[in-house]
């Protein structure tokens, strides 16, 4: 194609469009005058235009995660830009694909405290995946195709490009859609062959085998092979939370999360493996526990992952596989399946039909006195929502609430802030996965706490017609730390009482959305299909006490074999 | 702890050096000496890190630094594959004759130019293993070393296939 005299805010439109871009959260500001001015006329590229920042970060975050593609959000200079950085680090910690534009003041000013001026290039290098700040206009179509080469492959992540305020008004002549990349960046994806056949050899001689399902397998799109391997191997999956639907919870092989909040079996199952085919995870402190003599201390460890810097990081591990965990899937499934016929009615497996549904069919007496309504609440929703609907989360109580009791049964439909846990995620997130699946019901999991650090976007909903449900598990507290401090600090809620909250109703009322008090459990279905009917979105307040714990939980410090608040779970 | 020495090959960019030492801040690694300088490819500036840690402080650093887009090759120099390099310079004092002589009579023993005399000091220029640096410095100290710079380590491999 022949060179082309455009504008670097051109530049990055057509560049935005040639990268699949559908959509875009952001603000404009003084110095993306020029970047909005072109928008203005573009029909391709939909702007939401969010009220907060960190809003649109976290919008083009749950975007990404729904769509598995990368999201976009822009922001302006200085304030612009700072906003962001939660929402960016946010996404960055899960692996999640995003790409954000920020201003930045002319090149003549930089470095000279201009107006609305921070070092954006400097302050986003420790939270990005790679970060560029354009000195050229004609540097443009390379960066803008980096930005999401980088963003959406090997291990996925955040790619920030500042844009000074010349370099996008300054006019240059370029071959748009460049396919060169760079000689420092290549991922790795095809997994080791003679590694692979290692583990075959291990898994088919395992008695107990048992997968540890991290998001890696759903940002690889491997959730299928997932089921099959664990179909033929007869073996148990456990997930992460960030690997949460990576195989159906009411699947009979499926233990469901293990971990600090998870469920009291899948933790038992990784103290008991004999080998633990460790796929897509970091074996975060919140998966493994701090004991790691009781992380299971009897099996062969095999870990997939596609970032080499994860192996022996926080495990050491027996047998590494670097790649894309679907590749490394499908090759362990090929040789696995010449090697030797499906496995079916071993001791193990009898034991983990056992353990399958142990926790679903732990009820709460909702009739006696203090009962915990929270995790009758969340399964109430997993009962209501169908197979497709997506729950995003807040975070502290309410997330471990609906990481514990939330059945998910498909890849990216549960949506959480897994690494940096981040309250005020889910709401603005539930704002992207409704516009990446406009079809789907989204539905926030909240608690009053999270839900007023972003609420405001509630504006954006109503202007943009964006219909998700937030469910709010009202306590007035901030509940998870007002948990620790009853088990672990004598009762001493310092400052985790949130006094007079607002009336939610109203609230949600005011911003022109549809609002409904839920004060009995069995309300929740009639309040749900209200809040779907109305065509509005929507503001569930639930009510739920401030005792209400999320039990059981591995205590601070504890190993995986130690978890506390057990005396409710069904033995078996 | 022991010292590590990572020469790494980098795109030649602005901010290379933020993102590179960022690596070491935000594990608590304390960087000993660091090089930067042009070498013999275009566009690209090779940087050589000394640090202290442990074997798998350096694994991790090393494989997050080859995570880096702008860092094209990151090679673990051991001491006794790597011909490794410093340069001091320093300023000793030396009023008397009789310290004059003996500073540059081990100043020669060592290999050290002298770059300049003046009436109450003598300047010297060593280029040396690191060690062997600190062994001619400690001596100096005996005179009283009014100035002492150094450019820091640098090093190249000397085994086959080190550094293609």
């Amino acid at each position: 194609m022949a060179k082309q005299k455009l504008s670097g805010a051109e530049i990055v439109v057509e560049e935005l469009k040639t990268e699949g871009a559908e959509v875009a959260f952001g603000i404009p500001g003084g110095v993306l005058l020029d970047l909005y001015d072109v928008l203005y006329k573009e029909e391709t590229i939909r702007h939401i235009l969010m009220r907060h920042e960190q809003c649109a970060a976290h919008a083009a975050d749950g975007y990404a995660r729904v769509s598995g593609k990368a999201g976009v959000c822009i922001a302006t200079s200085g304030p612009g830009a700072t906003n962001l950085v939660t929402g960016l680090a946010n996404a960055n910690m899960d692996s999640s694909p995003v790409v954000a534009l920020t201003g930045q003041v002319p090149t003549s000013v930089i470095g000279t405290n201009a107006f609305q001026e921070a070092s954006t290039f400097t302050i986003t290098m420790p939270i990005t995946k790679h970060n560029f700040l354009v000195k050229r206009t004609e540097d443009l179509p390379k960066i803008i195709h980096n930005a999401f080469y980088i963003a959406n492959t090997g291990r996925k992540g955040v790619v920030l490009v500042d844009l000074p305020n010349d370099i996008l008004a300054g006019v240059a002549e370029v071959d748009l859609h460049p396919k060169e990349t760079f000689a420092g960046y290549k991922p790795n994806i095809k997994p080791n062959q003679v590694q692979i056949k290692r583990v075959v050899e291990i898994l088919a001689n395992a008695e107990r085998p048992l997968i540890l399902a991290g998001g890696g397998v759903i940002s690889a799109d491997a959730a299928a092979e997932l089921c099959h391997l664990a179909d033929f191997l007869g073996a148990p999956v456990v997930t992460t939370l960030m690997g949460k639907g990576a195989i159906p919870e009411n699947h009979p092989f499926c233990l469901g999360m293990a971990g600090m909040h998870g469920q009291l079996y899948a933790n038992r199952a990784i103290n008991e493996c004999d080998a633990l085919l460790a796929l897509g995870t970091r074996f975060s402190d919140r998966t493994t526990g701090w004991q790691l003599d009781q992380f299971a201390p009897d099996a062969t460890i095999i870990h997939v992952d596609i970032d080499t810097a994860e192996i022996n990081k926080n495990i050491q591990v027996d047998i590494p596989i670097v790649g894309d965990v679907k590749l490394a899937l499908s090759g362990i499934l090929k040789l696995l399946e010449k090697k030797r016929a499906k496995k079916s009615g071993s001791e193990w497996e009898k034991r983990i039909k056992k353990m399958h549904s142990a926790c679903d069919s732990c009820v709460e007496d909702i009739s006696r006195e203090g009962a915990s309504v929270s995790d009758i609440l969340i399964k109430e929703i997993s009962k209501i929502l169908d197979d497709d609907a997506i729950v995003t989360t807040e975070v502290g109580q309410c997330q471990m609430f609906a990481a514990h009791y939330y059945m998910t049964r498909k890849p990216r439909t549960f949506i959480s802030s897994g690494g940096l846990g981040t309250m005020g995620f889910g709401f603005p997130a539930a704002i992207g996965a409704k516009v990446a699946a406009p079809d789907k019901k989204v539905v926030d999991i909240a608690g009053d706490g999270s839900f007023l650090m972003t609420c405001q976007d509630l504006a954006t909903c109503v202007e943009n017609d964006i219909q998700v449900v937030v469910c709010i598990l009202d306590n007035r507290y901030l509940g998870m730390v007002r948990q620790w401090q009853e088990l672990f600090y004598e009762k001493k809620y310092a400052h985790t009482g949130l006094g007079i909250t607002p009336d939610f109703v109203k609230l949600a009322e005011a911003f022109g959305c549809y609002g409904e008090r839920v004060e009995k459990p069995e309300d929740l279905k009639d309040a749900l299909n209200n809040a779907f009917e109305s065509g509005k979105p929507a503001v569930l307040d639930m009510i739920v006490g401030k005792d209400d714990k999320i039990l059981p939980m591995i205590p601070p410090g504890g190993g995986i074999t130690g978890m506390i608040g057990t005396e409710r779970c069904k033995r078996i | 702890m022991q010292t590590h020495i990572i020469s790494l090959l980098v795109e030649d960019n602005p901010g290379v050096l933020t993102r590179m030492s960022g690596m070491f801040t935000q594990r608590g690694i304390n960087i000993t000496s660091l090089t930067v300088s042009p070498c013999e490819k275009e566009r690209l500036s090779r940087m050589t890190v000394a640090i202290e840690g442990s074997e798998s402080e350096l694994e991790m650093v090393r494989k997050q630094l080859s995570n880096l887009i702008e860092v094209i090759k990151v090679v673990d120099l051991k001491e006794s594959e790597a011909i490794i390099r410093d340069l001091c310079l320093l300023k000793v004092h030396a009023k008397d004759p009789e310290a004059r002589s003996e500073v540059m009579q081990l100043a020669e023993s060592y290999g050290a130019k002298i770059l300049d005399a003046a009436l109450d000091s003598v300047t010297l220029e060593l280029t040396e293993e690191p060690k062997k640096i600190d062994r001619f410095v400690d001596l100096m100290r005996h005179f009283g070393v009014k100035q002492l710079f150094r450019t820091g380590v640098t090093a190249i491999g000397i085994s086959a296939g080190v550094e293609k």
